[in-house]
């Protein structure tokens, strides 16, 4: 009897181990393909002509910064299990114009404040209605861009508008130490985003929200807050791509922002942030749109023109949400 | 005499899982064999293997002394073997004739000959049914009725073994007699039964032998002449009685802790109230629909339709608040793992401090460090190995999984009140041993743990009190010595009598 019994734990033991080692192999095997992928991408990049040279390099690291802060706030999103947003990018049109409107109306300083107001309210609202109503995230999203263009187009009927000169300083748009201002707001926020989610409470209450809400709600969180949270982070560092665009331009037009949530989605995935929620992180998906930037400037310095870029970035998204399905075992 | 089965070595694993370890049985004609274990211990697989629903990985099975491969459910039916399922298989609108002949590998289709009928009624005659109507439909019967129509389906085909994989679980007691009384008659025919059963009382009255399983591995086969309750339980267990379940050393302070005053939930629970005491595992037994997971869960705050009055520790508590709940130290630990437990993707440690974030944020900033070493003693506690606290926590056994849950609803420095649904639900006996242990544990430092299970011999073995609930309303308190399975089992099944 006694015997039989050790043999018995022996074997609950072995049980234990063997999901666990098959696990493992999937999530190495996935990395691995995602390490490779990278470096071949990379040798392709760096092997392009121009592509190291001086301006190539800075206007990557400027067009990288927009699509970038969309991303680090879809990152948030994506984590809290509500997949993706589609009115990201109108959010960016939309925070630039009124940016501008506000920079015109009350000066560069206030302009600032009610820019990221707008653009985090906005986008707080959707998070509101999908974390306290539980409505869909992607049908609130489509709904709001349909929102935000209709509204913004019945009020500006030019279409572009313009800072009266003088408004915006000329400090805010130099370099500092060589460096973009825009891709050090990037690298900031891309910072503090990971210092939200792993240094706070709120942050690992979202990680929670999104890998099983049910579980986040039995141990207490409050999920409404935390998905409310989240979207209006997520507001917040996107109405920094929409102000970043505006100074850049002298000018604002809802045009600015079309595709970014396309774009950032990429990067996020491609920085390994799981699709269903849970996890990822802020810092790896700066990664992930610096992997995705060079791609487009690479296929800009080829001479291909801009439908390619759509279709490099739809074949990087394929193959990555592939791959994380193959190494979730799902 | 010949075997009429023999089943020979039986393996069979599944990704990761050994379900069945080199299992052997024969069965002799008109022999009614029990086949006892917990749940978890390969009984189901192996009726699947019988079945060829399941292909064994080794072994053999041999029919009437020749060896046969079973490749599915039609193809053992006609070698003889038939197989009442845990869950009834009838279609509810069409008639008893047609249920009996359903999926028959032998009708032709788009044909019914009188043939059938006559053998459909010979079946029913077996059984003692002379009376029944052929024509009537299966949505007229009791579910009683209906166990007898799975029968009498198997003996039509001819069956000369008969599996039945806990067929009484759903039955009142007159249905059960009867039942027991037919498969009696069918014995002195020379059918051989199966008999799946968690009854105990069942076995040693109806079985001839006895198969233990355990751990997918066979312990032992026995006559039941030969075998006590007792000791079927401790061969199913792996241990003595006592030594699965501690009994509770008298806790010095038996205060009472939470008062629950009309306790209500629309359409499941009607005015439960109850006390709970420091240092007691008070259990609510009912079955599934008597209301009994509704308490737990309308006391964590997960139910928000549920009303009442409640207080904890003298302060009330108000419902429907899972944040409300926690701050009250009032911590659930769900029976559904998956969906409603884990945090899969996270790793241990996030898992364990997942209800303590508060407790070491200033400004809702985290200090890790204090969060790691908390994580660390808790995964000491409830005996998780620190080296996994970095594991993703999927990647944990369902028992290293379940001990996980316990750690977090401990992660608070006072004595808290713990709620549980099906604490060993899907846990291999090693593992439930341990997690007892740590009940008592939690008992002695002053916790209350409130608790359902549908497992009633781990109801008598591990509460203080347990609570009946029929149908959403209380039957009868029992403290200590008073816990008796028989009193229990009745109230949760037939409350009238215990009532009047």
């Amino acid at each position: 009897m006694t015997e039989r019994s050790t043999a018995g734990a022996d074997s609950a033991g072995s049980v234990a181990a063997d999901p666990l080692r098959a696990r493992f192999d999937r999530a190495r095997v996935f990395s691995w393909a995602q390490t490779i992928g990278i470096v071949v991408l990379l040798a392709i990049i760096f092997a392009t002509p121009g592509f190291l040279a001086g301006p190539s390099i800075l206007s990557l690291l400027t067009t990288v910064s927009f699509i970038g802060c969309v991303a680090i706030g879809m990152t948030l999103i994506t984590i809290s299990g509500n997949i993706m947003s589609f009115a990201l990018g109108a959010t960016v049109g939309v925070t630039a114009m009124v940016f501008i409107l506000a920079v015109n109306w009350l000066g560069f300083g206030p302009g600032l404040v009610v820019g990221l107001l707008i653009g985090s309210l906005l986008t707080g609202l959707q998070g509101l209605l999908i974390g306290w109503v539980r409505a869909n995230p992607i049908i609130v999203s489509i709904a709001a861009l349909a929102l935000i263009y209709g509204v913004t187009q019945a009020f500006t009927e030019k279409g572009t508008i313009y800072a009266d000169p003088g408004t915006v300083p000329a400090s805010v748009k130099g370099k500092i130490a060589g460096i973009p201002i825009e891709f050090i707001v990037f690298l900031l926020s891309a910072v503090v985003a990971q210092l939200i989610l792993s240094a706070t409470r709120f942050g690992r209450n979202l990680f929670m929200v999104g890998s099983s809400f049910r579980a986040a709600e039995a141990v207490g969180v409050s999920t409404w807050r935390t998905v409310t949270g989240a979207y209006l982070w997520a507001g917040f560092f996107t109405s920094l791509a929409g102000i970043m665009l505006a100074i850049r331009y002298d000018s604002a037009n809802m045009d600015y922002g079309v595709a970014y949530d396309y774009d950032a989605i990429a990067a996020v995935l491609v920085g390994g942030t799981a699709i269903g929620g849970g996890q990822g992180s802020a810092l790896r998906t700066l990664a992930g749109a610096m992997v995705i930037a060079s791609v487009q400037v690479m296929l800009l310095l080829q001479g291909l023109r801009q439908e390619w870029q759509y279709l490099a970035a739809g074949l990087i998204v394929l193959a990555v949400i592939i791959l994380q399905a193959r190494g979730s075992g799902r | 005499m010949q075997e009429v089965l023999s089943v020979r070595g039986v393996s069979k694993a599944y990704p990761g899982v050994t379900a069945l370890e080199d299992v052997s049985l024969s069965l002799r004609p008109g022999e009614i064999r029990a086949i006892c274990g917990e749940n978890g211990a390969g009984k189901s697989t192996f009726v699947k293997i019988l079945m060829g629903i399941v292909q064994p990985d080794s072994g053999s099975i041999d029919i009437n002394g020749q060896t046969q491969v079973v490749r599915g459910p039609q193809q053992a039916q006609s070698m003889g073997l038939g197989l009442v399922a845990q869950e009834l298989s009838l279609a509810p609108h069409l008639s008893i004739l047609d249920n009996i002949w359903l999926g028959s590998a032998e009708v032709p289709f788009l044909h019914r000959r009188a043939s059938f009928r006559v053998r459909a009624k010979q079946a029913l005659e077996t059984l003692g049914l002379t009376d029944w109507d052929l024509d009537r439909p299966v949505s007229s019967l009791t579910v009683g009725q209906r166990q007898l129509i799975e029968i009498a389906r198997l003996l039509a085909r001819d069956a000369r073994v008969l599996i039945l994989d806990e067929p009484t679980a759903t039955l009142s007691d007159a249905d059960i007699e009867r039942i027991l009384g037919i498969l009696k008659g069918l014995r002195t025919q020379g059918r051989s039964i199966i008999y799946i059963t968690h009854r105990l009382g069942e076995v040693f009255e109806l079985c001839d032998s006895i198969t233990v399983l355990r751990n997918g591995q066979h312990v032992a086969t026995q006559p039941v002449s030969e075998t006590t309750r007792e000791g079927l339980v401790e061969m199913m267990l792996g241990r003595s009685f006592e030594d699965m379940y501690p009994k509770a050393p008298a806790h010095a302070d038996q205060s009472v802790r939470v008062v629950v005053e009309g306790l209500d939930v629309p359409g499941t629970l009607n005015k439960f109230s109850m006390t709970a005491p420091r240092g007691r595992i008070v259990c609510i037994a009912g079955q599934i629909g008597s209301g009994a997971n509704m308490v737990t869960r309308a006391l964590a705050g997960l139910v928000p339709s549920a009303t009442g009055s409640v207080t904890v520790d003298g302060r009330p508590m108000r419902l429907g608040s899972v944040p409300h709940a926690v701050a009250r130290n009032v911590l659930f630990v769900s029976d559904d793992r998956a969906a409603e437990g884990l945090f899969p993707q996270m790793t241990v440690l996030d898992n364990l401090i997942a209800t303590r974030l508060d407790a070491s944020a200033r400004m809702g900033v985290l200090s890790w460090p204090a969060l790691r070493r908390m994580a660390a003693s808790l995964a000491e506690r409830v005996g998780v190995d620190r080296h996994r606290l970095k594991s993703q926590s999927i990647a944990l056994s369902g028992g290293n999984q379940q001990k996980l849950l316990f750690g977090r609803a401990l992660a608070s420095a006072d004595a808290g009140v713990l709620l549980m649904n099906e604490p060993t639900r899907g846990i291999d006996v090693g593992a439930r041993a341990e997690i007892y242990r740590i009940m008592r544990e939690l008992c002695d430092l002053g916790s209350t743990l409130i608790m359902t299970s549908s497992d009633l011999e781990e109801v008598v073995g591990i509460a203080d009190i347990v609570i009946t609930l029929y149908r959403g309303n209380v039957v009868a308190r029992y403290e200590d010595e008073a816990i008796a399975m028989s009193s229990i089992l009745a109230d949760i099944t037939h409350p009238t009598q215990a009532v009047a």
